[in-house]
């Protein structure tokens, strides 16, 4: 029925997605995954003095960096979505930190 | 050569003991000759979905006990004479068996089958140690869904830990019609997430119920799931074989839109 009206397609499925990608940086760093979700809102904010972020297509990813020695250290890399650089450092973050 | 793989996925409930069976039966059927070990102490499950439970007698804490001989305790299968089941014990707790001695057991069967399959109980502690601790392969069972996926990607990285040199994912009950709508998180999704090579995909299929209800195995019947079941078999054996397209709708609405189509 949903096709034959055209109903707009549910997303729960990308809902999963993005909940289970957290999950695993967080189970990954043993951290809880509500630190996680701290430390990407921090991220988004910073950027955000800079750029327009497009939070909901951002990646936080955990790898393994070579220190040198045994298996390495984890890694935290992040990939964020820029809709726009302002190209320089917004007033209203300017005041913020004063 | 043979080859011992663990069948595992940290959740229970994912399908497990069912894939054992069927992926066991299957290699059966091509002709390999294959031995089923139920690990999990304490909860025996694996003799009931091949419908073998009416003929235990020993079981695998007798054969580590030596209580009995390796041979003793080997049950036939009711349709494939290349096929045995080493049943577990259901009035022991894991702490009966420690991974050395299951490792010693798994060796032991190289010597008379090519495919000694371990079906893994839930869980990360000791009998998941036991039974990934012989095995040169594992199969990680999973669903798509976020609490089963967060538990294969937990034991993902403790078989690599415990240096498991080939793991392969089977992402099990997968409903295509929910994945169209964008309500089900489809299998590119979670081998892009667990970064693990898919060996199959089985569809959520009522004939798995009633296969296990019979206690017979379904693989390589003309159904989805027997069908998809064959598929990883053949692939476990090194043969490419390209993959089921899940997607065949059998929905009235679409054969009469279809129909419209060709008309």
């Amino acid at each position: 029925m949903r096709q034959l009206f055209r109903m707009p397609k549910s997303n729960s499925g990308e809902i999963a997605r993005s909940r289970l990608k957290l999950l695993l940086v967080s189970d990954k760093a043993h951290v809880n995954p509500g630190l996680v979700s701290l430390i990407r809102d921090d991220m988004i904010l910073v950027l955000s003095r800079y750029a327009q972020v497009d939070s909901g297509r951002l990646e936080l990813r955990l790898t393994r960096m070579n220190d040198g020695a045994g298996e390495g250290i984890p890694a935290l890399s992040a990939t964020f979505p820029i809709r726009e650089l302002t190209g320089k450092r917004t007033e209203e973050c300017f005041s913020t930190l004063r | 050569m043979s080859e011992v793989i663990v069948i595992t996925s940290g959740k229970g409930g994912v399908g497990k003991t069912t894939t054992t069976a069927n992926i066991g039966t299957g290699l059966a059927y091509l002709g390999y000759s294959v031995v089923l070990i139920d690990t999990d102490i304490g909860l025996r499950n694996l003799d009931v979905v091949m419908g073998l439970e009416n003929r235990i007698i020993y079981n695998l804490v007798d054969v580590v006990e030596g209580n009995c001989r390796m041979k003793q305790a080997l049950i036939r299968d009711k349709r494939c004479p290349n096929l045995y089941l080493l049943p577990s014990a259901q009035t022991r707790d894991k702490s009966s068996v420690n991974p050395g001695q299951m490792k010693k057991l798994t060796d032991d069967l190289r010597e008379d089958f090519d495919y000694i399959l371990l079906d893994c109980p839930a869980g990360i502690e000791q009998g998941f140690q036991n039974a990934i601790a012989g095995a040169d392969r594992a199969l990680v069972v999973t669903t798509p869904e976020v609490s089963a996926i967060r538990d294969a990607d937990r034991i993902i990285g403790l078989m690599e830990a415990a240096g498991m040199q080939e793991m392969d994912l089977i992402v099990n009950r997968i409903r295509m019609d929910m994945v169209r709508r964008g309500d089900m998180m489809s299998v590119e999704d979670v081998s892009d997430i667990l970064a693990v090579n898919i060996i199959g995909a089985v569809p959520d299929d009522e004939d798995i119920v009633i296969s296990t209800n019979q206690g017979e195995p379904l693989v390589d019947t003309e159904t989805m799931a027997g069908q998809a079941y064959m598929n990883i078999c053949k692939r476990i054996t090194g043969e490419a074989v390209p993959f089921l397209d899940l997607d065949s709708r059998k929905g009235i609405l679409v054969r009469i839109s279809g129909f419209l189509k060709r008309a």
